[in-house]
């Protein structure tokens, strides 16, 4: 068997060992520049690269580190002298020691507060931060001292809040119309006795004759005798108030009808209010002035929170 | 060969670059190990260093003109259109003035909302809310005026003295010696230096309207270090003599009264 040799051509084969050989430098060079590029990279990334924090040194400026939570030495310091009376230099280490030992226990309590949420459940907690938030954003404002001219202009526009209430003795005489008393009295002769009722009052006839002559009965509202407005508004009720304010001492109103009848007010005993004068008043002027000031700063602090807020209110609620 | 060239050029200007960096890594460290040193020492203690003051001074230089500045002057001498104080001088309103005391003002701000910082109490409006008339705060000014060794005029001085000790009115807080007390921030009226300016006029307002001047609390805002720093400059700015600083430096050592601000 002839077993014939393939032919090879070798042309190829010599081009591409060629051409292998040539690339050997190139290679050579690429990888060990690799390599120090990596190097490099390592070695700059070792340059750079910030220990991670040893958590258990305490920073420079702290007493102390309370679950990564510092205290600071000039804490301490303000601490000591607070609760010793004397110069940090006279402080013995003991006391210091004592000292930071409360104020690491304070700060695990208030830690242990975040923990069980206090600010969610807790008013005092929730009164104490918004009022130390509100307290901050009016700081900067109260710093400006109102003008005279401010100050009055203030007073003109708030002058109820200067006006001491005045007080009242109103009897009040009511006429019932139907029920028990009166079963058969209809509302317009009501009225005509109620009128002539109020004509004898004015004449000088006495309220107790009055009312057995008429049917009236005490209504019971002003039992308590002279009264602050306040107390006679609420008694008396929205109907027959104004109409008191309206009487002096010794005037007679009216009829007046109200839901449980006609009533007549006898106004036996009024002092006015009366309104500070402005020189009496600038003192509570100037206080108001200010809490109206800090309220305005703590109001518009909300509004830039809200705008920043994301609020999701629930269907069929509203704020 | 070309590219093999380039390739040692990229290498070594590689090797400049990461030498440029370490050397700037360097610096940095030193830098935050100056910054520990500042810190670590308790406030007082620092004065006792020149090369830390050095540092705190060139550190808080650039933090003062950005943070400062602006209410206290470039100078350093204070605004009395702002009734900001001037820090280049030796009265204090609250404390004695010592780095400690210049810190905790710093920390903490004055009546900046913060319950630690200086807000105990503040000067009356006495005209504005009708306690004094317009005219025994004038007779006040003159007293005032002749507590500070300025001219003044002897009759309504002899009057404002009257109202000046009377009930509920200026000595409670300013001292039967009108030397005030740094305690609570009521100034030495008897060395006349004034926030708010010293003409007759400028203290009949600030007696009219009150004083209710607010500093920010620097804390939170600028790392503790930074704070450290200002407090050594001001410091400095206010003791420009070694021996003026040793000597208020040996007289304090942090007494108690709260933290410092200049009046």
């Amino acid at each position: 068997m002839n077993m014939a040799t393939p032919e090879i051509d070798a042309e190829p084969a010599r081009g591409r060992l060629a051409a292998l050989l040539a690339y050997r430098p190139q290679r050579s060079a690429l990888l060990p520049s690799i390599g120090i590029a990596a190097g490099l990279l390592i070695a700059a990334a070792g340059v750079f690269h910030r220990a991670p924090p040893d958590r258990g040194t305490v920073p420079a400026g702290y007493a102390a580190l309370v679950n990564q939570k510092g205290i600071l030495t000039s804490d301490l310091i303000a601490q000591s002298v607070a609760e010793l009376g004397k110069p940090f230099a006279d402080v013995t280490s003991a006391e210091r020691a004592r000292v930071l030992h409360e104020m690491i226990d304070e700060e695990l309590l208030v830690q242990r507060a975040l923990v069980l949420d206090l600010p969610e459940t807790t008013t005092e907690v929730r009164e104490a931060m918004t009022g130390g938030v509100n307290a901050q954003v009016a700081a900067p404002l109260l710093a400006e001292q109102p003008t005279d001219e401010q100050l009055r202009a203030y007073y003109d526009a708030h002058r109820a809040k200067y006006t001491a209430d005045g007080s009242m003795n109103v009897r009040d005489l009511v006429l019932h119309i139907g029920g028990y008393e009166n079963a058969d009295q209809s509302m317009a002769q009501a009225r005509i006795d109620a009128t002539e009722a109020v004509y004898q009052l004015r004449s000088g006839a006495a309220a107790d004759y009055v009312m057995e002559h008429f049917g009236f009965s005490d209504s019971g509202r002003m039992k308590f005798g002279n009264e602050p407005d306040f107390a006679a508004k609420l008694h008396l009720g929205p109907t027959l108030y104004p109409a008191a304010t309206r009487l002096t001492e010794g005037q007679v109103s009216d009829p007046v009808a109200d839901t449980d009848g006609l009533h007549v007010l006898i106004m036996q005993q009024r002092r006015m209010p009366t309104i500070a004068d402005f020189a009496a008043a600038r003192s509570a002027v100037y206080a108001d002035y200010r809490e109206d000031v800090a309220k305005a700063a703590q109001r518009e602090n909300v509004k830039i929170l809200r705008g920043q807020a994301q609020i999701i209110l629930a269907p069929g609620e509203s704020e | 060969m070309a590219s093999l060239r380039l390739n040692w050029k990229l290498i070594a200007g590689a090797l400049v670059l990461l030498g440029a960096a370490a050397f700037a890594a360097d610096r940095a460290r030193d830098h935050q190990a100056w910054e520990r040193r500042l810190l670590i020492a308790l406030p007082d203690q620092v004065v006792a260093d020149p090369q830390l003051v050095r540092f705190a001074i060139a550190e808080a230089r650039p933090l003062y003109a950005r943070h400062c500045a602006a209410c206290h002057g470039a100078d350093m001498r204070g605004n009395p259109a702002l009734g900001a104080p001037s820090l280049s001088d030796s009265a204090w309103l609250y404390g004695s003035g010592t780095v400690y005391d210049i810190e905790r003002t710093l920390l903490y701000g004055v009546r900046s909302g913060r319950s630690r910082s200086h807000n105990i109490t503040d000067m009356p409006a006495f005209g504005l809310t009708g306690r004094l008339s317009d005219g025994d705060i004038r007779s006040v000014v003159q007293y005032v005026l002749q507590l500070s060794g300025d001219n003044y005029d002897p009759t309504a001085a002899n009057e404002g003295r009257r109202v000046f000790y009377g009930a509920a009115n200026c000595s409670d807080c300013h001292g039967m010696d009108a030397r005030g007390d740094s305690g609570y921030g009521a100034p030495d009226l008897t060395r006349n230096v004034w926030n708010s300016g010293s003409s007759a006029q400028d203290l009949f307002r600030a007696i009219y309207f009150g004083e209710h001047r607010v500093m920010p609390a620097w804390r939170g805002v600028l790392p503790l270090e930074q704070i450290r720093a200002l407090a050594v400059y001001v410091y400095w700015a206010s003791h420009p003599t070694p021996a003026q600083a040793a000597n208020t430096y040996a007289q304090s050592m942090i007494t108690p009264g709260g933290a410092a601000q200049k009046q």
